[in-house]
């Protein structure tokens, strides 16, 4: 398990829509287009894939950002929500 | 990772984009990601769209329905899951291997019941418990050694009558004798409770046991048959006490259950009646929610102690030579 942060700059309406959603399903939204995600290495290829095919690449920009578990505790947070935790089971 | 389960009555689960709404009636209880789910358990009337159902039948995520009371009656898997490879695994199994696991299973049953004497100890010394503790620590080196399984299983038996003569000294609450184990029909109030407990505990395991895939009438120290499901027989004895015994002890000894109000005597046995059922499977559920810290450091309700074994077991089947590590109480 790693956290990723995942940002994106995307000028069309229709596309950072499709793409905030999916995000929402992997993370946890800090930002307006930063996601914090922890997830195992095959959930983050699912993810890459998914995204993949909704970005067009010569206009949009989606970046990730690993966090290791040297840097992760060093994380700051002014504000906003904290930093997002393993997700763990739901009982309803 | 993570399960969801439904144990309130009358929800309804639909998809919003990657996620799952829970709602009962206008309110929304909860939102989780799908993505991250692992599996889905409902419990009694809830509803689930096809949508959901569709989009986890593509996701590989499998959703069990239960009844209140923990039984399953079934499952949805893609079509390319189930048993199969794995339960050809599982049939391949040498004699060998199911006595090495076997034999683990049934010391870590006698381990967990020794501690739960042990800290009864602590609390309130017997001379007979200090007794029982001794002799369940003989019978785990016995059990270390023992040879065939109907061996193992005359252990077994003896520790529980040492086990259980010791148990009767741990209750404290007034009303409540318990003198021996007694089954089919249970004879007294303990035994109902025990009897009940230990059913629902199975129900569960099973279930988990289907979700995995793995075939649950293949097992390592229980005989399976047609209709008896050894796998969750063998799963079920290393939580026992931790769960259901010392459940149980704290039910009567909090005065928690009332004696007199909370049973029914018919068939010539001592069943609890709805009252007591309600307040068993409340404190069960709320037992099996409560946190606890796993090996990897973070906090999971008991549930996935019970999900995590049978992985364990899996885990197993897939390199026999690896073994099997039952649950240890600390």
């Amino acid at each position: 398990m790693l956290l990723y942060v995942v940002t994106y700059d995307i000028p069309c309406d229709r596309r950072r829509k499709k793409v905030s959603d999916l995000l929402e399903g992997y993370g946890q939204r800090v930002q307006y287009s930063v996601f914090e995600c922890v997830l195992t290495t095959n959930k983050y290829w699912e993810l890459r894939q998914r995204l993949r095919k909704k970005v067009k690449k010569d206009e949009d920009s989606v970046r990730f950002y690993p966090l290791s578990g040297h840097t992760l505790p060093k994380v700051e947070v002014w504000g906003g929500l904290p930093v997002v935790q393993i997700p763990g089971s739901v009982i309803v | 990772m993570r399960s969801l389960y439904v144990s309130q009555q009358g929800c309804y689960l639909h998809l919003r984009h990657e996620m799952v709404v829970i709602k009962r009636g206008e309110t929304i209880l909860d939102e989780v990601q799908l993505p991250l789910l692992e599996q889905i358990l409902i419990f009694g009337k809830s509803q689930i769209t096809t949508q959901v159902i569709r989009t986890c039948l593509q996701r590989d995520i499998p959703i069990a329905y239960l009844s209140r009371m923990g039984y399953c009656y079934g499952r949805i898997l893609p079509i390319e899951r189930g048993y199969r490879y794995l339960s050809r695994y599982q049939q391949q199994l040498s004699a060998t291997e199911r006595l090495i696991v076997a034999r683990e299973i049934v010391q870590a049953k006698l381990r967990n019941s020794r501690v739960i004497l042990l800290r009864q100890q602590r609390r309130r010394s017997s001379e007979i418990t200090a007794l029982a503790i001794q002799s369940l620590e003989y019978l785990v080196s016995q059990a270390a050694q023992a040879n065939t399984v109907e061996k193992l299983m005359g252990l077994e038996g003896a520790g529980a009558a040492s086990y259980f003569s010791a148990f009767g000294e741990c209750l404290t609450g007034a009303g409540f004798t318990f003198m021996g184990r007694s089954r089919r029909p249970p004879g007294n109030p303990v035994n109902a409770m025990l009897s009940f407990g230990y059913q629902v505990l199975w129900n569960h395991i099973l279930s988990l046991i289907e979700l995995q895939g793995l075939d649950p009438y293949h097992a390592c120290l229980h005989q399976g048959s047609e209709r008896h499901a050894a796998l969750a027989s063998d799963l079920v004895e290393e939580f026992r006490a931790p769960i259901i015994d010392s459940l149980v002890l704290y039910l009567v000894n909090k005065m928690v259950m009332n004696p007199n109000e909370d049973f029914d005597y018919h068939n010539g046995g001592c069943y609890l009646n709805d009252i007591g059922r309600k307040k068993l499977l409340r404190a069960f559920l709320q037992r099996m929610e409560e946190k606890h810290k796993t090996e990897h450091g973070d906090d999971q309700p008991r549930w996935d102690l019970l999900t995590q074994q049978i992985k364990a077991f899996k885990q197993f089947v897939y390199s026999p030579a690896l073994g099997y590590k039952p649950y240890l109480i600390r």
